[in-house]
């Protein structure tokens, strides 16, 4: 048995290495990868309360979220690959003036 | 106790690898060893659909996604990592998201959640109970999800149209 308190901190650090790679990195697609990692510490979490309340829905929820990263990866995917050919270099502050 | 310091540097040392990488690629692969190890994890909070899930869906479909835009767009280049925009914002960014996590951490673990100590429901974590729960109690958010996959990839189509007026001066200026 795990213990399941220890789970949720690591659930914690997750998001928060995560959010330093989201805020640091001005490669897109790794600020894209670090996005995913906060999905993923979000999924972790919802599991281990459902492990320990013995509730299914946490895991419904965890479910969805992985649902919800496969059309997000789809989308943001598809907006870098634009954004690149159009402007050939991938740095995010490319994109700061929102024109395309 | 062992089991969870393991799986717990993995998941940590993956996670720190995709932040710190020079390369995409090798965030991706560090991606990968995170993704994984939470696959283990949930087989051991005995969640086994969504371990297989997490291993089909993560590991197999989105990381080969990445990897393919990766290796399309950087082919090839070394390019450095481009000047910050604003000065100190990188130290500021890490200082307050170190302090926001390692607070929420800290709570997490020093404050449990009343636990239920007796064994656990029929069905529980697998793919009976999931769809049992999926298809009774949470089948709008299962549409919610089929609607916005759906939206997604009507959106991907619209965002990576072929352009017409290009192709056909391409075209055109082969011929002359």
């Amino acid at each position: 048995m795990i213990p399941l308190n220890w789970v949720v901190g690591l659930g914690a650090a997750l998001f928060a290495i995560g959010a330093v790679g989201v805020m640091v990195r001005k490669n897109p697609l790794i600020m894209f990868m670090a996005a995913e990692m906060m999905w993923n510490a979000a999924a972790l979490v919802f599991v281990t309360f459902a492990r320990s309340f013995h509730d299914m829905t946490g895991q419904v929820m965890a479910f969805i979220i992985i649902g919800t990263a496969a059309a997000e990866v789809g989308i943001g995917l598809a907006i870098i690959v634009s954004v690149y050919h159009h402007r050939h270099r991938l740095d995010i502050d490319e994109v700061s003036e929102l024109k395309g | 106790m062992i089991a969870f310091v393991i799986l717990a540097i993995l998941a940590l040392g993956g996670g720190v690898g995709v932040v710190v990488a020079r390369q995409p690629v090798h965030s991706a692969l560090f991606l990968i060893l995170n993704i994984l190890a939470l696959a283990i994890f949930y087989i051991l909070l005995s969640a086994e659909f969504l371990a297989a899930a997490q291993v089909i869906v993560y590991a197999g479909a989105i990381m080969v996604l990445f990897l393919f835009v990766v290796t399309l767009l950087t082919a090839g280049k070394d390019d450095a990592e481009p000047q910050e925009g604003l000065a100190g914002q990188r130290l500021t960014a890490g200082i307050l998201a170190v302090l926001a996590g390692g607070g929420l951490a800290v709570l997490g673990v020093l404050y449990p959640s009343q636990s239920i100590p007796f064994g656990l429901p029929p069905n529980f974590g697998n793919l009976h109970g999931m769809g049992l729960n999926l298809w009774n109690q949470d089948f709008v958010y299962l549409a919610a999800v089929a609607l916005m996959l759906l939206t997604a990839a009507i959106g991907v189509l619209v965002l990576n149209r072929p352009q017409r007026r290009q192709h056909r001066a391409g075209v055109k200026g082969e011929d002359s």
